[in-house]
């Protein structure tokens, strides 16, 4: 398929994950381009495996279907699910409409063992098993009712955090249990739904007029059958919500006290902490100080008290989290344009058996360079130059061990543009780039490296992406990978 | 949604006039300024209810140490202007600690004000008109308090917070009397004609959207008094998300409220009132029931953080009274020989760790 060279699918995530189990150990990259998943021999770069497979695809979604129905028949009749005439309907449909074209979100449990990862359109949150030979066994996949904006597993690995667009954080069990899901009672209100109106409390004609048709259909015992909350085939628990939509979510447990705290960010640039759950409910504090969106909390391990955000607005800041403080501000751009951060990084580095180098990394959304700071003791950042690559930076993966980083580079947009396409493809595609850290005496440098794993990634490819698609298409596949922009506020006249 | 253009401009009008005219009558305490009015509701009037989940163009301050409480609160500003907070304002004698979120046309902000004359209180509101109207008003009201302060000799009108005025307080609910013409949809139109404690220098009200920026305005345990009157009931099921009460923004009351502060709810649908003890935790749950079944089944649930408040104490608590007399929708329910349903919670104090 890669006979002509033809602009490729960019990662749009990539991981890379030590795999610390058994003594033939094999350290993996996975990554998602497109509506693929696909795990890699992080030595060789060897492909091992590609989720879901093509020739099996229509295959599998009959057997989730008939999965889904077995769970249904398992319920207490009269239950409805809202959520599952949508996914069967997905299924039925022909194959030429996917039901999601990009994995947007990936994250490696703590010991390396399961990758989650969420597919877009249909808002499935998937469990996967790495098995040894680096392939993936898809162990649950749940349909969320909002979209997810962020997920983590708690260091137990226990537990799946998903912040949605609708505000709120829920927890699912990683692996849910063999027995089959039973929803909750419904609150006893609910089982006498009549009006809650009454000629009590309305009065305007209109009011009078709508309340006495729904007497009626009370009287007929037609009303209140329609459902009022979807509940959900599986497992969960909301922990908190925000009135706005979310956009990251961190967990971070203190061994020594033993204490867990969830940190959320909100597009009304808000970072609330809550106690880790069970006592979710239990706000801490609120870190303010943001003047547009926040799109990333970056917590680095080797200091968790410290806290970097960043968003629509030019500057990132540092925080002491637990106080709500601000330790500084950061500048990311000379003058005053608008930029989006898209992403930022904490890794320690090894640069030689005893050293690291603590690296704070930031993507700009639709830039070519990767920002570079390192991290102080006291928290605060030390800018460090930047590392140019050949496209836009989308994704960013630390080989902490090699003290290198692995880039996912855009391929397809013109070098700095969120919207205009390349005409014609590099000469080579370029899918990632690496780039080892070199400590000298004015800070840190960095030089490119070819390791086998970019170098067979990149002559490989992934798929093609569509050029010759109409623009309609084109432009839904910028927009999926360039999304942050439109969490930006719409400043329209003056509403009343 | 109005009307006529014509009837829209008028109604700028007045408004503009009304405001210019309640301002400037607080600068000049002097009698001869002309008559103090009190603003007309009818000019005010803006459909009942506001999208909380859409962005507002809304002003809101970027952490409570950035809001501008001195210029609400003049009485109340710290006298020397270089004490800054962090929005580079003038630092406050004391804080804000009591809210009513939805305050409507602030009928409730004003019948407390003589009731805590040492206590700053502030409404939130998310309509513009209605908001306009309730400064407006008190502004006329603060005025009113100057002039008749300035008259009576040995209170040399001094806007000073009246740290020793008056010793108990009238009965504020005849203060502000009440004209009983319909027609006139239950418009102040009389002005109290005796000096009042406070003054009404510790209200204001300010434009917000509580559901999302609340934080924005209060530090964690500011508040002692959460007042939540009458909220929009959002009659239909997939509205429920829209209501004030939830599990999510009362971890937010609780964040905001110190551990035995009080939050105030009353209502006149029956179906919110239990609403509203579902989430705050409730008595009338059976043993053994307690936090399952729950909508979404929340763990460890925010409802630990609030105890019901027992009638025998309410009976004591003159807030309740006004909350159920003076407001200007429980007068409504009142005309309408409507229901009136009252829940106060207290805040618990944190709950220890759980690790």
């Amino acid at each position: 398929m890669d006979v002509d060279p033809q602009l490729q699918l960019p990662f749009h995530c990539v991981r890379f994950v030590e795999q610390r189990q058994g003594g033939v150990s094999q350290d993996l990259l996975i990554a998602s381009a497109g509506r693929k998943l696909y795990s890699y021999a992080a030595d060789s770069g060897r492909r091992l495996a590609i989720w879901p497979q093509d020739a099996n695809h229509a295959e599998e979604t009959v057997k989730e279907n008939e999965a889904q129905q077995d769970a249904k028949d398992q319920e207490p009749p009269g239950k409805k699910r809202k959520t599952d005439t949508s996914n069967s309907a997905g299924g039925q449909k022909p194959k030429s409409l996917p039901d999601w074209t990009h994995i947007p979100i990936l994250t490696i449990s703590p010991t390396g063992k399961y990758v989650v990862a969420l597919t877009a359109e249909d808002k499935c949150i998937r469990v996967f098993q790495i098995a040894e030979d680096g392939s993936l066994e898809q162990l649950s996949d749940r349909g969320m009712p909002k979209r997810p904006c962020a997920l983590a597993v708690t260091g137990d690995e226990s537990t799946i955090l998903c912040a949605d667009k609708f505000g709120d954080v829920y927890s699912l069990p990683l692996i849910p249990s063999e027995k089959p899901y039973v929803a909750p009672k419904e609150p006893r209100q609910a089982k006498t739904v009549q009006p809650a109106a009454s000629n009590l409390t309305v009065h305007s004609k209109r009011n009078l007029a709508s309340l006495e048709q729904q007497m009626m259909l009370y009287k007929q015992g037609k009303w209140g059958n329609s459902e009022e909350k979807s509940s959900l085939g599986f497992e969960h628990q909301l922990l908190l919500g925000h009135v706005s939509l979310l956009t990251d979510l961190a967990y971070v447990s203190f061994p020594d006290s033993k204490r867990s705290y969830i940190l959320t960010a909100d597009r009304d640039e808000h970072v609330r902490v809550s106690r880790g759950p069970p006592q979710a409910h239990v706000i801490e504090n609120y870190c303010l100080g943001h003047t547009s969106f926040i799109t990333r909390l970056c917590i680095p391990a080797w200091a968790p008290q410290y806290l970097v955000t960043g968003g629509g607005d030019n500057y990132l800041l540092v925080w002491n989290w637990s106080e709500g403080r601000v330790l500084q501000k950061v500048p990311l751009v000379a003058d005053n344009s608008e930029i989006v951060v898209r992403d930022i990084w904490a890794t320690a580095l090894q640069t030689s058996p005893s050293e690291t180098s603590k690296v704070i990394l930031v993507a700009i959304d639709g830039s070519p360079s990767l920002l570079c700071f390192s991290q102080e003791v006291d928290g605060t950042l030390k800018e460090q130059g930047s590392i140019s690559v050949s496209g836009n930076v989308i994704d960013v993966t630390p080989i902490e061990k090699s003290g290198t980083i692995v880039i996912a580079v855009d391929d397809v947009h013109n070098a700095g543009s969120i919207q205009e396409w390349r005409t014609a493809p590099t000469s080579q595609p370029v899918l990632l780039e690496s780039f080892r850290v070199k400590p000298d005496a004015q800070g840190l440098a960095w030089e490119p490296v070819t390791e086998p794993l970019v170098a067979t990634i990149n002559s490989e490819g992934t798929s093609q992406a569509p050029t010759d698609a109409e623009s309609k298409q084109r432009s839904s596949f910028s927009e999926a990978l360039y999304g942050l922009k439109n969490l930006r506020k719409m400043r329209m006249g003056e509403d009343d | 949604m109005s009307t006529h253009p014509q009837r829209r401009s008028k109604r700028n009008d007045y408004r503009e006039k009304a405001a210019a005219a309640a301002a400037a009558s607080q600068q000049s305490a002097d009698s001869s300024a002309g008559d103090i009015k009190l603003p007309r509701k009818k000019f005010y009037r803006q459909r009942a209810h506001a999208n909380p989940f859409s962005d507002h163009q809304l002003d809101y301050p970027l952490s409570p140490a950035h809001m501008d409480w001195a210029s609400r609160y003049p009485a109340y500003a710290d006298p020397n202007p270089e004490n800054v907070n962090l929005g580079g304002f003038r630092q406050m004698l004391k804080d804000v600690e009591v809210v009513d979120i939805g305050c409507g046309f602030g009928g409730l902000l004003v019948a407390l004000a003589p009731l805590l004359p040492e206590t700053l209180m502030v409404g939130m509101e998310i309509r513009v008109q209605v908001l306009d109207y309730v400064n407006t008003r008190i502004n006329a009201l603060r005025a009113q308090q100057l002039r008749l302060r300035s008259a009576t000799p040995n209170n040399q009108g001094t806007p000073a917070p009246p740290s020793s005025t008056a010793a108990p307080t009238p009965v504020p609910t005849s203060a502000p009397t009440e004209s009983n013409n319909d027609e006139d949809d239950d418009d102040e139109t009389a002005l109290p004609t005796t000096t009042l404690p406070g003054g009404y220098q510790n209200i204001s009200a300010i434009r917000s959207n509580t559901m999302k920026f609340l934080p924005n305005f209060f530090g964690k345990h500011q508040l002692s008094k959460i007042f939540i009157c009458f909220p929009d009931p959002h009659f239909k099921a997939r509205k429920h998300k829209q209501r004030i009460v939830s599990e999510s923004l009362n971890a937010e009351y609780a964040y905001v409220l110190r551990p035995g502060g009080l939050l105030y709810t009353i209502t006149d649908v029956e179906e919110y009132h239990h609403w509203v003890l579902r989430h705050f935790r409730e008595g009338d749950v059976p043993e053994g029931q307690e936090g399952e079944g729950e909508e979404e089944g929340v763990v460890g649930d925010v409802r630990d953080l609030f105890e019901r408040v027992s009638e025998e104490e309410l009976a004591k608590d003159d807030c309740v009274r006004v909350m159920s007399m003076e407001t200007e929708e429980s007068k409504k329910v009142t005309r309408n020989k409507g229901n009136k349903y009252v829940a106060v919670f207290r805040r618990k104090a944190d709950p220890e760790w759980v690790v």
